[in-house]
């Protein structure tokens, strides 16, 4: 009986020892929270993975590039059902496709963002700073503005509409999880996004950086931001510095349909990669939405297709070089005749090459580029009366239709700016909100749905005083967030 | 042979020399008149005088006094003394111990008598599972056991079934309960990745023969399983597999064929190719009647939907009065064949008569210091569907080997090797072949076509693809590996003190292997795709306890354990995939273009003190204590440490002086438990803050947060109080159980809704309540109890509420089924309110003048209608969601009933449920009102929806107006969910001894097992056999499976 007490004993203390090593297990594909930022190498790391996060189908891979053209009267679509309807239809309400996916992926984002931000702070603090480091910082602070850009606009009101209205929350820091954030005013939203971009300009490099944010991603975004906010003179100044520091330039016309097959092109100034194995997301990809029925697989539903109205603007010119990545669609087999509304920017070209990696979906996502630069710089240079200059800017982008006769500065208006952003930017996720911003009237083409149904949710003409232009807070967010809960937006 | 036989024997010869002489004989069993082995025979009165019987019983004994008293001991029978009176051949007869017979059962880290354990537990012995035809045993457990409620998520070949024991416990954690085999906890559920492609689960389980189990365990109450602690909670069950008896070897063989031509009940069966086109038609010409146009107009507009559809598959359609009474399929005459008046039969391609068939051998003895049973089987298991299927090799070989006086060493070791081939089971149109064959292959299409005679490969209009084209171009299986081995070394100091060492290893393998060819749709962009994926799960466990056990003054008994138990769980994972594949001929990563792999490896640990304490006065009073404290891996180091303990006592009231004369009565015991014991989070590593590196960029790592975490995160803990009364009339031919339980599990894990602007949805708090209260009873008797005839009858049921009682914030959390991935019922934990409660719109049915659909407003808003007085509306959005009601039943269990006579036996087992719903999440797709025009329509849909001719109907009119589809989650498709099944019958027949001794056989049976042969339901579309949360998807059905076999013994 002693032997076995000693035995006992000795494997209690054994026990008590050892207990505390043998019971900490740690995973082995995840670090901890706390000690994971601590060089600028780790910084690099956290900054792939926003950019990763920015691919989700939620925003940049997909929904955030559809709702701009789903919206915007430039798409429309042939059958119900297929995917992503409820844009088109309007079909939205707080408990059912409020598409909160928009408002927590970005969300999401945003709380990388923070948290690099503040590992970076508490970097510098120590007196280990580099500049290095403080590139990231660049672009955490670029892409802090470009995410609130992209909430204030899918959840508040026009800025030149009504910008004491709520925008969103407004987080700077990492929460935690008890936190239940109120909504900032559009406004607020806004004089954050130029100062988070002003604050982040300085510290970005000015060559060009593929797949991440530089120095005239950083302008461009801010050119965005100024003409949204109808800051002409903001704009102007931004866009000039890019066009002028020619480190960009545009395609010519004889290369415009193949820069599509080709990644990080002269255009390019903020592009996000897509690869094989990464944000790829193959029948679910922006290439499936846009192509036509069944075109390269039998998992193509040709979800979308240009809409009557943007094909009669293309009409003005058979010869615009644009039609160079629209092919037919399937309507075809309906009406006996060729419609040339599948767009095929995302797969490369109409003959699915893809961009160079093998894949006709993996194709990378130009989010700013310089045709656009110079629209805005058109429109900005238009309203601030400089017409010299906005025929220049508008004419180097018009020249893709040879049969149109230039702008002059006679005949130049905004809405020759309109059409072009429409023609040039189709299918890369603005047109809605141009239409909102200047304040147009939106005409959807439902008589191109076969068979015909009927749409409850809206009109087939809606303008910017339509409440469901701004989407609704989510259920969820309105049961878990006590800060939002009186604030939904009208209508809703 | 004999020789040695003798030389074991242990003949003791006295050195006495009065009146001795040579005494011979033959014990035998009163029972079936078989030779007793290894009897230990003593004469009174002398030390170190006796014999053993051999192995036939026989025994001799050299100079036994004439006027001796042989004392003969044998365990299970009543010792006797027989005098020898002069005789020199003495055959002796022994009878059964009545007492002995009480059930002995494996309870926690030991054994109990039934009739004296404090715990509330229920037995299954081998006997009642042993002819029914299943992979896993849980599946042959149905009804069984009071209190428990096993389902079958799916009736695919290997798939996982899922335990509940009393009901729902957990809101965020597992609620299965542990599995120990063989006193060891051991891996459970499914193991693999396949899941994760094709949904189809890996029962880890089935490694596990059936025909090896001798018995199993289900502990209920805290008292029962708190010596289990932090994983005993949901329940625990205790599998004991089979050890030789002295004797003879025994070598068994059995064999056994079934044969599944057919699903169990109607399944969604779908109307006639005929009535299909009918609905089509009426879909579109009531669209246009809608639209205002005329009957030629809507006529044509609804051909020219129908001819779009299915010119291309080699019909035309007519309707010469513009109405669908002249609705005419004709055939195509442009291409190789007329498929006029012809039409595919989908379901004699995607499903076939399934063959099961098993074969076991099992080679069985034991001597008085060794015993052994060792076992191989081979099963094979066909899934209706025709490309799924299962097969196991398993072996097994249990020693139990004494070594000198006090030592004794066992070893388990089970070998097995399942290969699975699945299939896709969730809601899934492009590869499920059950959603195909009643929802989207019309009979109209046909796998080639018409025009050239070639596969068809294109997507058909419903979404669905020629799955006899694309079955030849993709592959998966899911071999697993199993190796258990268990030693333990008992050491048995003194008779009351003994030591107990197990020390266990349970490795299981996983490899899976999922293959699509270039032209298969899922890899033609990619040119071909192979995953080859490997998961080891290794699990170690120490245990060693120390018993001590004594009996004081005739009248107190005292047993204590003491222990400690270390687990270790380690899984490793890796994954190879590869793309641009340069041959179909060769599917294997090695030889693709493009590579991708990943390989990481998750565990957890848990080390435990454990200690028992009991006590009986008289055989009248027991009283019972358990304490466990357990620390966990999966918790940090301010929680990491809980105690679990449990109180429990009985009376047994039969004993009492005042019981004597009442003879009706044989055995009457309370008994009653309270403790506490727990569950862990599911998560490894939830209380850690950790930043992930899942999000490549740039082919560069790129990580981020990836949660908000407790770092406080604790035990969930379950406080369980359980009172029962047994009893046993008319010596024992009367038994019964009835026995009330509450459980409150507190502290639940809640993954509590945060504003998404913290840029996470949820985090994990322990927050939540749950009360499970029930009754249950267990009742089994002797109807007939004669030499030839016997009928005997069981029946247990089960009353059990499930209540959520506190939430965080007392909010509301809608939740969904999440079987399948398919969000495809909707459930809300209220306060108050069942943990099954069904969520979502009330339906009001279908207006009998219009034919459309009404829905309950269940708000202030402006109603369009008023339905029974209340207010109503066309359109679900204006309507508010409400529980609709409850998917728990109200009441459930089985009954069966056995007759034997002679050789021959029958025996029934029936399952039921009674109360509660079901919840239809298929009604989707197949009652659907013209929103899923290019789908086909079950029967039931097509006799029940509204037509001008039937007003009254269930379903509204079919018409194809609408962007939405107002299938909404709701009451619609909510069905009362009782049923009977006869689950099993089984009919068996032994040939008489005479006959088969001649051939050297000592046993052979024949039998005939039917499994799900007769449901009756009160909802009768589709099975009514669901999973655990009620609802019924798009997972292949259960079959009606015949069985018959044959079992020999030598």
């Amino acid at each position: 009986m002693k032997k076995i007490n000693i035995l006992l004993a000795a494997i209690c203390v054994v026990l008590t020892m050892s207990c505390e090593g043998f019971l900490d297990v740690k995973p082995s594909n995840s670090a901890a929270a706390e000690t994971s930022i601590t060089t600028a190498a780790d910084a690099k790391v956290i900054m792939n993975g926003i950019m990763s996060k920015m691919t989700s189908s939620s925003y940049y891979g997909r929904n955030f590039i559809m709702y701009g053209d789903a919206k915007g009267g430039d798409f429309a679509i042939r059958s119900q059902g297929r995917g992503l309807d409820a844009l088109y239809t309007f079909n939205h309400s707080p408990s059912s496709n409020s598409y909160s996916g928009y408002w927590s992926q970005i969300y999401h984002c945003l709380a990388q963002v923070n948290n690099l931000l503040i590992n970076i702070q508490k970097i510098e603090e120590a007196g280990n700073s580099t500049s290095a480091l403080l590139v990231y910082k660049g672009q955490a602070l670029t892409l802090r503005a470009l995410m609130y850009f992209d909430l204030v606009r899918l959840y508040g009101k026009p800025y030149n509409m009504d910008k004491t209205a709520l925008g969103v929350p407004l987080v700077l820091e990492p929460l935690d999880a008890s936190s239940q954030p109120s909504r900032a005013t559009v406004e607020q939203v806004y004089t954050q996004i130029v100062k988070d971009l002003t604050d982040g300009a300085p510290l970005l490099n000015k060559t060009k950086t593929n797949g991440y944010i530089n120095y005239y991603a950083n302008k461009a975004i801010l050119a965005r931001v100024y003409l949204y906010m109808e800051n002409w003179g903001g704009a102007l100044a931004a866009a000039e510095e890019i066009i002028n520091s020619k480190v960009y330039t545009l395609y010519t016309n004889n290369n415009w349909v193949s820069s599509w097959t080709a990644q990080y092109n002269t255009e390019s100034i903020f592009e996000l990669a897509i690869l094989q194995g990464e944000a790829d997301l193959g029948s679910g990809s922006l290439s499936f939405y846009l192509r036509r029925h069944g075109h390269g697989s039998t998992s193509a539903m040709g979800w979308f297709m240009a809409s009557d109205y943007w094909l009669e603007r293309m009409n003005q010119d058979p010869d615009d070089v644009r039609w160079g990545v629209m092919d037919y669609d399937e309507s075809y087999k309906d009406t006996d005749v060729y419609r040339y509304g599948s767009c095929y920017k995302y797969s490369g070209s109409t003959t699915l090459a893809g961009d160079g990696k093998g894949s006709s979906t993996a194709v990378n996502i130009k989010v700013i580029r310089l045709s656009e630069v110079y629209l805005i710089a058109a429109e900005a240079a238009l309203a601030s009366n400089s017409k010299d200059k906005a025929v220049t800017y508008l004419n180097a982008i018009r020249k893709r239709s040879p049969n149109l006769a230039p702008a002059t500065v006679s005949n130049i208006t905004s809405d020759m700016i309109l059409d072009e952003r429409s023609k040039e930017l189709f299918a890369e996720g603005h047109r809605f909100f141009d239409m909102m911003r200047l304040n147009k009237t939106i005409t959807f083409n439902d008589d191109f749905i076969f068979p015909m149904v009927v749409i409850t949710h809206r009109e087939k003409t809606i303008n910017r005083t339509f409440h469901k232009t701004i989407l609704p807070i989510s259920i969820d967010e309105m049961n878990a967030n006590e800060g939002v809960r009186s604030q939904q937006n009208p209508g809703y | 042979m004999k020789k040695s036989l003798f030389f074991v024997l242990a003949v003791l010869i006295t050195t006495a020399a009065f009146a001795q002489s040579r005494v011979t004989g033959k014990v035998t069993s009163s029972e079936d008149g078989s030779p007793l082995p290894f009897v230990t025979i003593l004469i009174q009165g002398e030390r170190g005088l006796g014999a053993n019987s051999d192995i036939d019983g026989n025994f001799v004994i050299e100079r036994c006094p004439s006027d001796a008293i042989l004392v003969l001991s044998y365990v299970g029978f009543t010792t006797i003394q027989v005098p020898v009176e002069g005789r020199s051949v003495l055959n002796i007869t022994m009878s059964p111990d009545a007492l002995a017979l009480e059930e002995v059962m494996v309870v926690a880290y030991g054994t109990a008598r039934k009739g004296t354990y404090t715990g509330a537990a229920s037995v299954v012995k081998s006997d009642a599972i042993k002819d029914v035809s299943t992979l896993s045993f849980e599946n042959a457990l149905s009804g069984k056991v009071a209190g428990m409620q096993i389902s079958t998520n799916s009736g695919q070949a290997g798939a996982v079934s899922s335990i509940r024991v009393r009901g729902i416990g957990s809101m965020n954690a597992s609620n299965e309960p542990l599995y120990v085999i063989d006193g060891v906890p051991v891996t459970s559920g499914n193991t693999g990745q396949m899941s994760g492609y094709i949904y189809s689960t890996n029962n880890v389980m089935s490694t596990l023969n059936p025909q090896d189990i001798e018995s199993i365990t289900v502990l209920k109450d805290a008292a029962a399983s708190a010596l289990y602690g932090s994983r005993a909670a949901n329940g625990v069950i205790l599998v004991t597999t089979k050890t030789g008896r002295l004797g003879r070897p025994v070598v068994n063989f059995k064999a056994s064929v079934g044969l599944t031509p057919s699903f169990a009940t109607v399944n969604f069966d779908i109307a006639s190719p005929e009535q299909q086109v009918e609905l089509y038609y009426e879909n579109f010409w009531n669209a246009g009647k809608y639209d205002g146009k005329t009957d030629q107009a809507s006529s044509a507009s609804a051909l020219s939907q129908l001819n779009k559809r299915f010119n291309k598959h080699g019909y035309y359609f007519t309707a010469d009065d513009h109405t669908v009474n002249s609705l005419k399929i004709l055939g195509m005459t442009d291409g190789q064949e007329n498929r006029e008046g012809k039409y595919y039969n989908w379901d004699d391609v995607l499903f076939r008569t399934a063959i099961y068939q098993t074969y076991d051998l099992s080679v069985s003895g034991a001597s008085d210091r060794t015993s052994y049973y060792s076992s191989l089987s081979y099963t094979k298991e066909q899934g209706r569907s025709t490309v799924n299927d299962f097969s196991r090799i398993a072996g097994r070989v249990n020693v139990n080997q004494k070594v000198g006086k006090l030592i004794e060493f066992n070893t388990n070791v089970n070998i097995a090797r399942n290969v699975q081939h699945g299939f896709n089971d969730t809601r899934s149109t492009g590869s499920n072949y059950f959603m195909q064959s009643r929802n989207l292959l019309w009979p109209l299409y046909w796998p080639t076509d018409y025009k050239t005679g070639a596969p068809w490969t294109a997507r058909y209009g419903s979404y669905a693809y020629n799955q006899v084209y694309y079955n030849n171009e993709w592959e998966n299986e899911s071999n697993v590996l199993r190796l258990s081995a268990n030693e333990t070394l008992t050491v048995k100091f003194m008779p009351e003190l003994v030591l107990k060492s197990v020390l266990s290893f349970d490795n299981t393998q996983t490899r899976d292997h999922i293959y699509y060819s270039a032209n298969h749709f899922n890899a033609s962009s990619v040119k071909g795709q192979v995953h080859e994926m490997s998961t080891n799960f290794q699990k170690i466990v120490s245990s060693t306890t120390l018993n001590y056990d004594k009996d004081f003054a005739d009248k107190h008994t005292v047993n204590f354990l003491v222990g400690w138990e270390a687990e270790d769980n380690r899984t490793d994972f890796q994954r190879s995939s590869g793309t641009n594949l340069p041959t179909s001929a060769l599917h294997t990563v090695a030889t693709a273009g493009v590579l991708d792999a990943n390989a990481y490896y998750w565990g957890s640990t848990m080390l435990s003190l454990l200690s028992r304490a009991e006590y009986s006065y008289d055989g009248r009073y027991y009283l019972s204590g358990s304490f466990r404290r357990d620390g966990s891996s999966r918790l940090g180091s301010n929680t990491r440490w809980g105690n679990f303990w449990s109180v429990a006592g009985s009376w047994r009231i039969n004993n009492e002086g005042f019981m004597k004369d009442i003879t009706q009565i044989s055995n009457l015991r309370l008994r009653g438990s309270y403790g506490v014991n727990g569950t862990l989070p599911s998560s490894n590593y939830g209380w850690r803050a950790l930043t992930s590196y899942g999000n490549k960029y740039m082919e560069d790592p790129g990580g981020g947060v990836a949660n908000i975490a407790d770092a406080n995160l604790s035990w969930e803990t379950s406080y369980t109080y359980n009172v029962a009364l047994e009893f046993g009339l008319f010596n024992n031919r009367l038994n019964g159980t009835i026995e009330y339980f509450n459980r409150d599990s507190k502290d639940l894990l809640q993954s509590v809704p945060i504003s998404t602007v913290t840029g996470f949805s949820s985090t994990l708090k322990n927050i939540g309540e749950i009360n499970n209260h029930g009754l249950e009873i267990e009742l089994s008797g002797d109807i007939i109890r004669t030499a030839d005839l016997r009928w005997s009858a069981g029946l247990t049921g089960s009353w059990i509420r499930s209540t959520v009682t506190k939430l965080y914030d007392g909010k509301d959390i809608v939740w969904y089924d999440p079987t399948g991935d398919d969000a495809r019922a909707k459930f809300i934990y209220r306060e108050g309110e069942s943990t099954l409660a069904l969520y979502g719109l009330e339906w009001a049915g279908v207006e009998d003048e219009t034919g459309r659909n009404v829905w309950f407003l269940n708000n202030d808003s402006q109603a369009d209608v008023t339905v029974d007085g209340r207010p109503a509306t066309y359109n679900y959005s204006k309507a508010d969601e409400v529980i609709l009601g409850d998917a728990h039943p109200d009441f459930f269990g089985g009954f069966a009933t056995d007759l034997s006579w002679k050789g021959l036996s029958i025996a029934l087992n029936f399952v039921y449920k009674i109360g509660g719903y079901t919840y239809n999440a298929v009604g989707r797709d197949v009652n659907d009102d013209g929103y899923y025009w290019e789908r086909i329509m079950s029967q039931y849909c097509y006799d029940n929806r509204w037509t001008p001719d039937n007003k009254t109907a269930k379903y509204p009119q079919r018409i194809a107006i609408d962007m939405e589809d107002v299938n909404q989650k709701s009451s619609r498709h909510m069905n009362p969910a009782d049923y009977l099944r006869l689950k099993n019958v089984t009919v068996s027949y032994t040939l008489p001894r005479a006959w088969t001794n001649k051939i050297s056989i000592q046993n052979a049976r024949i039998f005939f097992n039917g499994t799900n042969l007769w449901t009756l339901a009160a909802h009768k579309e589709y099975d009514p056999e669901v999973n655990e949360y009620g609802s019924r998807g798009w997972e292949i059905p259960l079959g009606k499976t015949f069985t018959f076999g044959l079992e020999f013994s030598f």
